[in-house]
């Protein structure tokens, strides 16, 4: 790694901890999606190491989301004792290191399930799903304005919160195809003739809520939450279903996240939020989880394809989730025509 | 062609996989090369299957405008769609059928909205048939 960006964090660092003798060891990239640079390193100084992360924007973002939002989310979760890494520092300007970045404590001794295993979970898959569901319920049950968030992007209204997530991913949509989507479109125009219920309450909307971006330890311990980027105000369910999506099932849609039976996950989603996920409303929210799953898929071909962000998980998403979530779509909207 | 582009990729992929990307000492690097192994897999079932799932499905939808033409009560709108079934693929290189599944694909937008809007639960659920072979079709398989 280079020693530039090394000696820039260290000193960055020693200003923002005020601690002059601290020195910066071991930086390495990670994996940590295309959405943002990821890098593991150790933080000396007084005698002491600290294991840290580095998240810096890259030159150009996925999804353009507000650069703070991510790290509100792990203060405003962090606060409330949910697993989430303890956030160390937030630097909006490129003046340190080109470009804006934030630092977060390492969680060690965790991994991450990889979406394409058919198992990650192993024998711990019910307690996974267990803590899993019971997160995001917590999540959901959370007074925005008790955390701090009531400010975050999103829907000001209950009833406005599919409007406004509809209007958000077609706008994606316009700018970025790269070839006419008739699935998609079609889901579009269906989302907006057959609209959900108003939201039970607008909650935090962790944004992408899945199997994938939580690390958990070797004795089925989910460790923390990861990934807020795209954190908003909006509709608790719209969490729900794309954390059962089927694209996250690990090829058995009938056990969402690779854990719990469906229904099972649904109550304790339920009891740990203390909501309700109607059924008709929350098919709804299904079938635009996998519209949005198409909006960030079609995203993520149009910056490889343009050669801003050549990452080849941009290729892959562009590539096979796409293709996944359209069949997804296309099944459950041609059943219903 | 003796290795064929298909062999080529899948054994690069084979290698990149089981070989180069173990070798590599940064995470990063690992993760990167076992992606770009996929990509090369995927590039390689795409070589063999690219030209003709896009011939059948612009086939498919030409099929699918015959079909509905007599039923659409939009002048210009059945002008179109009777212009695009009459349309054939006149070269199989995979930018030229592109180019035609791209206008075809434009079409099959417009009408599937005035069927929608006008037309029946019959002509809807034609129009789904073809949108889910489509997706069958295309899907990239992991395995």
């Amino acid at each position: 790694m280079s020693d530039a960006l090394s000696e820039n964090l260290a000193k960055y660092l020693a200003a923002k901890l005020n601690a002059p003798d601290l020195t910066v060891h071991d930086l390495a990239r990670i994996p940590g999606g295309a959405s943002r640079e990821t890098y593991r390193f150790r933080a000396r100084h007084g005698g002491t190491e600290r294991k840290l992360i580095l998240r810096r924007d890259p030159p150009a973002s996925l999804i353009e989301t507000e650069r703070s939002t991510e790290y509100r989310a792990y203060e405003a979760f962090h606060k409330l004792g949910l697993p989430v890494p303890e956030p160390i520092a937030l630097e909006l300007g490129s003046e340190a290191l080109e470009r804006p970045f934030f630092i977060m404590a390492d969680i060690e001794n965790a991994m991450v399930g990889s979406i394409l295993a058919p198992d990650p979970y192993g024998a711990h898959r019910e307690k996974i799903g267990q803590q899993f569901f019971s997160i995001l319920g917590r999540i959901a049950g959370a007074d925005p304005k008790v955390l701090g968030l009531s400010d975050f992007e999103g829907a000001s209204a209950p009833d406005q919160c599919w409007r406004h997530e509809v209007a958000r991913w077609e706008k994606v949509i316009d700018e970025d195809e790269g070839e006419p989507q008739p699935i998609a479109r079609a889901a579009i125009r269906w989302l907006k003739r057959n609209p959900p219920p108003p939201a039970q309450k607008i909650s935090v909307v962790h944004g992408d809520y899945r199997s994938g971006n939580f690390l958990f330890d070797a004795d089925g311990d989910i460790r923390a939450i990861l990934d807020w980027e795209m954190a908003h105000l909006g509709d608790p369910l719209e969490d729900l279903a794309w954390a059962i999506d089927p694209l996250w099932a690990h090829h058995d849609p009938s056990h969402p996240a690779g854990t719990l039976a469906r229904a099972d996950a649904i109550k304790v989603w339920e009891q740990a939020s203390g909501l309700k996920a109607d059924p008709a409303a929350l098919a709804w929210w299904e079938i635009f989880a996998s519209l949005k799953g198409c909006a960030i898929w079609i995203s993520a071909a149009h910056e490889y394809a343009t050669g801003r962000n050549d990452d080849p998980v941009n290729a892959f998403s562009g590539w096979y989730c796409l293709t996944y979530h359209n069949k997804v779509l296309a099944d459950r909207l041609g059943a219903l025509a | 062609m003796n290795p064929d582009a298909q062999d080529i990729l899948n054994k690069s992929a084979d290698q990149l996989m089981g070989q180069l990307a173990p070798a590599l000492n940064a995470q990063y690097s690992q993760g990167t090369a076992a992606v770009m192994a996929l990509l090369l897999k995927f590039a390689g079932k795409e070589y063999e299957r690219g030209a003709d799932i896009r011939a059948a499905e612009n086939a498919d939808l030409r099929a699918l405008f015959a079909e509905l033409t007599p039923r659409v009560g939009d002048a210009a709108l059945r002008k179109r769609t009777e212009d695009a079934a009459a349309t054939h693929d006149t070269s199989l290189a995979i930018s030229a059928l592109n180019a035609a599944n791209h206008d075809l694909r434009r079409t099959l937008i417009a009408l599937q909205i005035w069927i929608e809007e006008n037309g029946s639960r019959e002509d809807q659920q034609r129009i789904w048939s073809a949108l889910r072979a489509s997706a069958d079709r295309r899907i990239v398989s992991l395995f």
